[in-house]
């Protein structure tokens, strides 16, 4: 499964994101957009919106930290 | 430093306090004007009164109650709530540190009747500076709102961009002094708006004079902060507008509490006063254990 979560050091809910797959011992890889132009645009282009956090699991975008969809993708 | 800040003096916040303040706890109640409860002439569903009771008396009695037996309230405009190594509440005229928080705004609907707004919520429509300031570095960036809390947006967006108007949106600035002397840095447009537009993401504001604007990015600090809004720059796990909480009327956040309307359901003056006394068991039984 890969699994990458778009995110900015000041967004609480991507904090929440990350320590909820860090809790199941999930890998991911984590992009901060904000030292990353090109990733922000990136996360825009795939999720047609402005607001992190944005998950990607195989493919399938979520925006915001959504446990109920993230653990839908998850199966 | 107070062991609990309660933010809403309503009968969730007044009756968490009466259990905090008397278990020994350090209490304060922030709380700027009144509870939505002022409006209610009549209140005949509440246990214990034989004759009606209007929720003016019923609001004043709770306070001089929570007073007499030790809390302290303080008639301010809470702007932001931060979550350091204790809670950090920023208000109007000063700023105080608590263990432990909890918040009882009630549920103010806020009344902003921007044709297309939701369309573009996440696409330019924000309604968190903290989240979502970066997407807008060195664009044109509108805050709507025309009281203290528009203005502490304004500056929490000049990390990311110089180009801030506030949108008043028909009203007239109503901000402290402190605030008032800051927006002189942003510009200021205090016509009413009727629209937003767009293609993918917006792109102009519309006003009822017929004029419009380019914009980027549109942020939402209106009227005064809501409980969920403290929820989104927090990270607060939020259902709709409302604030979930677990049995103990706990939020995600340790040391946060929610009760009455903000977390939703049954929006009676019985729930409220229940829920803020279970918040308060919680609120003890938190603080005891730090």
């Amino acid at each position: 499964m890969s699994i990458k979560i778009y995110t900015t050091p000041t967004c609480p809910y991507c904090t929440m994101a990350k320590k909820y797959f860090d809790s199941k011992n999930i890998g991911y890889e984590n992009v901060d957009v904000t030292g990353d132009k090109q990733a922000a645009q990136e996360m825009i282009d795939k999720s047609g919106q402005r607001g992190v956090p944005v998950v990607e699991i195989d493919g399938n975008i979520i925006v915001g930290f959504d446990k109920e969809k993230i653990e839908s993708y998850m199966k | 430093m107070h062991d609990i800040i309660i933010i809403g003096k309503g009968p969730a916040g007044i009756s968490a306090a009466l259990y905090t303040v008397r278990a020994g706890l350090d209490t304060l109640i922030i709380a700027k004007g009144d509870s939505v409860l002022i409006k209610a002439d009549k209140i005949d569903n509440y246990y214990g009164f034989e004759n009606s009771v209007s929720g003016r008396e019923l609001l004043k009695a709770g306070e001089r109650q929570a007073e007499r037996l030790g809390a302290s309230i303080v008639d301010d405009e809470v702007i932001s709530l931060k979550k350091d190594e204790h809670y950090v509440v920023e208000c109007t005229n000063g700023e105080y540190m608590a263990k432990s928080v909890l918040l009882s705004t009630g549920k103010v609907l806020k009344k902003l009747n921007i044709t297309k707004l939701k369309d573009f919520e996440g696409k330019g429509v924000s309604y968190c500076s903290t989240c979502d300031g970066f997407f807008y570095r060195n664009l044109k960036v509108g805050v709507i709102g025309y009281g203290d809390y528009a203005v502490h947006e304004a500056l929490e967006l000049e990390a990311y961009t110089k180009n801030i108007t506030i949108y008043s949106n028909g009203f007239d600035i109503n901000a402290s002094e402190g605030y008032l002397k800051r927006i002189s840095r942003f510009k200021t447009n205090t016509k009413k708006i009727v629209k937003v537009d767009g293609e993918e993401f917006i792109k102009r504001i519309y006003f009822e004079d017929g004029s419009s604007e380019d914009i980027d990015g549109l942020f939402i600090a209106y009227e005064s902060a809501s409980s969920t809004d403290f929820a989104r720059k927090l990270g607060i796990l939020t259902k709709g507008d409302s604030i979930v909480v677990n049995d103990n009327q706990h939020t995600n956040l340790p040391g946060l509490f929610a009760a009455g309307d903000c977390t939703g359901g049954f929006k009676q003056v019985s729930t409220a006063v229940g829920e803020g006394a279970v918040a308060g068991k919680g609120i003890i039984d938190y603080v005891r254990a730090l």
